[in-house]
């Protein structure tokens, strides 16, 4: 599990376990990098059994878990209420090959934060994200911030421009590469445009806690970052609290916007030696009373279309997943080194995105 | 028999925590086993070490990696070097100044990485506003977003934390020098280089060997510094072996292909070591003869 700081978890487990005491529920915290977090799962699925029986589980594990066979298939456990009334694309997203491996708890995606006080109605396309960003930015004020260093955060913000442009990456199912299309440069230059224009030079180093404390201290017109930061410029004592508004991602003329999802679901290890008590407890964490309660803890938005607040809604509905693709994360790493090659100009885009589609193909090759 | 006895449990235990696993990767660096074959072990031969030759990520971080690793262990070495001979001259207050000049290396080097980060951040950071104050730059630089910053502020934090290693062992060198050399180097009428041309450096060369020694293979195996600071970028312009190592391993789950590059890596570093070896003792060992 991720660290839990509130305590908001082990309240949960605390009331499962009260429920169920011939088979309580231990809870491992593991560190807040999320990427650890798989590292750790790894390690243990490594050396088979004897490690852990539930995986709070990223969106973007599954297919590498699955195909390394450490889940078990829930697709013929989840009642239909449930299939019905959680997100479809969350549901997409914790499965693999048609077969469901994690029940979705929470749902993400990226978002355009702005500030209403001073732009007034959102911007809807790349150029008028420009405009705006250029006409409200000063000596304290950024104009757009989203998340460059080259890291994991760095293809989600990417995915959103390229998507916005009407372009893709990776066909899971055909295993087909589009980075070496027009509209993968298009986004690449739009992208590197904004450094040192409306975006501050450094803007390649940041990942989400940066660009959210600027923000949210209210150097900023705009942010590219995901739900959670909602919760927290509406707090008490932030700077900017009542002046923000959240719009989907900006768009090419004739395009539609779209967010790249994230979330965190629950699977089951396929090495448990007791599955139908890791099951009752899946279903109860899952449940909306559960899902409900750490949403109002945590500021989490349940994966459910019965609890999803009403401002998320457009912006969940452009949710897109990344390809589920076993080799993700090489996939990952090598549009992340080409990407923050071409942006600290090490190389020219059009290099750049070539070298990343050839190497790609050569990963998922035939 | 007895006597021997009582090497079983150390032998035991190192044998389970360092040989095992040492055997193992060299046995796993050539047979294929990884997450696109479904962990089966196959035979490979040489496959592995002819795809590693053939990897320019590798010879990329290769590159990165000893460029690291030379330039900022000399930087240590020479500060380190510089600081013990300053202490050395210390009669009072020797205590206290050890002991401040060795917090930097007593601190988690992944709480450094965080620390440091902040201080090159562009907006918030700490070293720009220094350089905008005393004018010696105009407007904030991003450091870790250029290749040649990146890298330069990779080594500024390393040798901020490992200058203080060097130091104390080059210190303790020097404290063990018998100071009746130096009177007898006095009575010849030798100024001060001459005393360390021909008094400190060799008797210091053990120590220069063990810290060099030390400082290289940790600094070729840098990890938790580069994973915090840059994750590697911008575009793997500080792309470590062991980054790639770990990557290929724990992320990719290319287990006998990560397995050659750890491999190549030790073997890499032991010829270094020898190198250093042959340089250092053995023209210390042609000084006394």
């Amino acid at each position: 599990m991720e660290p839990d700081g509130s305590g908001a978890w082990r309240d949960v487990i605390k009331s499962f376990n009260d429920l169920h005491p011939e088979t309580p529920v231990r809870m491992v915290e593991g560190p807040p990098a999320t990427n650890t977090r798989e590292d750790m799962y790894s390690t243990a699925f490594l050396s088979g059994a004897g490690g852990y029986d539930i995986v709070f589980c990223d969106v973007v594990w599954v297919p590498k878990f699955v195909a390394a066979d450490w889940l078990m298939d829930l697709s013929d456990r989840l009642p239909a209420a449930d299939r019905q009334d959680f997100l479809d694309e969350d549901l997409k997203a914790g499965s693999y090959q048609g077969r469901l491996y994690r029940v979705p708890a929470f749902t993400d995606a990226g978002v355009l934060y702005y500030r209403k006080d001073l732009v007034g109605d959102p911007p809807v396309t790349f150029d008028d994200l420009n405009k705006l960003a250029e006409r409200f930015k000063d000596q304290n004020r950024l104009g757009f911030l989203w998340q460059g260093k080259q890291y994991e955060g760095l293809v989600t913000n990417f995915l959103e421009v390229l998507w916005g442009f009407g372009g893709d990456w990776i066909d899971a199912e055909t295993r087909e590469v589009f980075l070496d299309r027009p509209e993968a440069l298009m986004a690449l230059q739009f992208a590197k445009s904004t450094i040192g224009s409306i975006s501050p030079p450094g803007v390649t180093t940041y990942t989400e806690e940066e660009t959210r404390t600027l923000f949210q201290d209210g150097r900023a017109v705009f942010l590219r970052n995901w739900l959670y930061v909602w919760a927290l410029a509406a707090r008490e004592d932030a700077p900017i609290k009542g002046r923000v508004g959240l719009a989907p991602m900006v768009h090419a003329p004739g395009k539609t916007s779209a967010a790249t999802l994230g979330g965190w679901g629950f699977a089951i290890s396929r090495f448990t030696s007791n599955p139908e008590a890791a099951w009752k407890f899946v279903q109860f964490i899952t449940r909306s009373d559960q899902l409900q309660n750490i949403h109002e803890r945590l500021g989490r938005i349940p994966a459910r279309k019965s609890l999803v607040p009403a401002e998320f809604q457009p912006i969940l509905k452009a949710a897109r997943a990344r390809p589920a693709i076993p080799e993700y994360a090489q996939a990952s790493d090598i549009l992340q080194r080409w990407l923050s090659a071409a942006m600290s100009n090490r190389v020219s885009p059009e290099f750049a995105l070539r070298e990343a589609a050839r190497e790609t193909r050569l990963l998922l090759g035939p | 028999m007895k006597r021997y006895a009582w090497f079983i449990p150390a032998l035991v235990l190192v044998s389970a925590v360092l040989v095992y696993p040492a055997l193992r990767t060299l046995a796993l660096s050539f047979f294929h086993m990884s997450l696109g074959n479904g962990f089966r072990l196959e035979f490979g031969g040489l496959d592995n070490f002819v795809r590693l030759i053939g990897d320019s990520r590798f010879q990329a971080s290769l590159v990165e990696t000893g460029f690291f690793t030379i330039v900022s262990v000399t930087i240590e070495f020479i500060l380190g070097l510089l600081l013990a001979l300053a202490v050395n001259g210390f009669v009072r207050y020797q205590g206290v100044v050890r002991t401040t000049l060795l917090v930097p290396w007593t601190l988690p080097t992944a709480i450094i990485a965080v620390l440091w980060g902040w201080i090159f951040n562009d907006q918030y950071g700490v070293l720009n506003e220094l350089l905008i104050r005393t004018g010696l730059l105009r407007s904030p630089i991003a450091w870790l977003a250029g290749p040649n910053t990146a890298m330069a502020a990779v080594i500024i934090a390393d040798v901020w934390k490992t200058v203080p290693f060097v130091f104390i062992i080059l210190l303790a060198g020097l404290q063990r020098i018998p100071q009746d050399l130096y009177e007898a180097l006095e009575m010849d009428g030798a100024g001060a280089w001459a005393k360390f041309r021909y008094v400190t450096w060799p008797y210091l060369m053990p120590f220069v060997f063990v810290s060099l020694t030390f400082r290289v293979i940790q600094a070729f195996a840098i990890f938790d510094l580069v994973y915090v600071m840059t994750g590697g970028g911008p575009g793997g312009a500080t792309e470590t072996v062991s980054l790639y190592a770990y990557q290929t391993l724990m992320r990719y789950l290319d287990l006998g292909y990560g397995s050659t590059i750890v491999v190549a890596t030790v073997l890499l570093l032991a010829a270094v070591a020898l190198g250093l070896y042959a340089l250092l003792i053995r023209r210390y060992e042609r000084l006394f003869q």
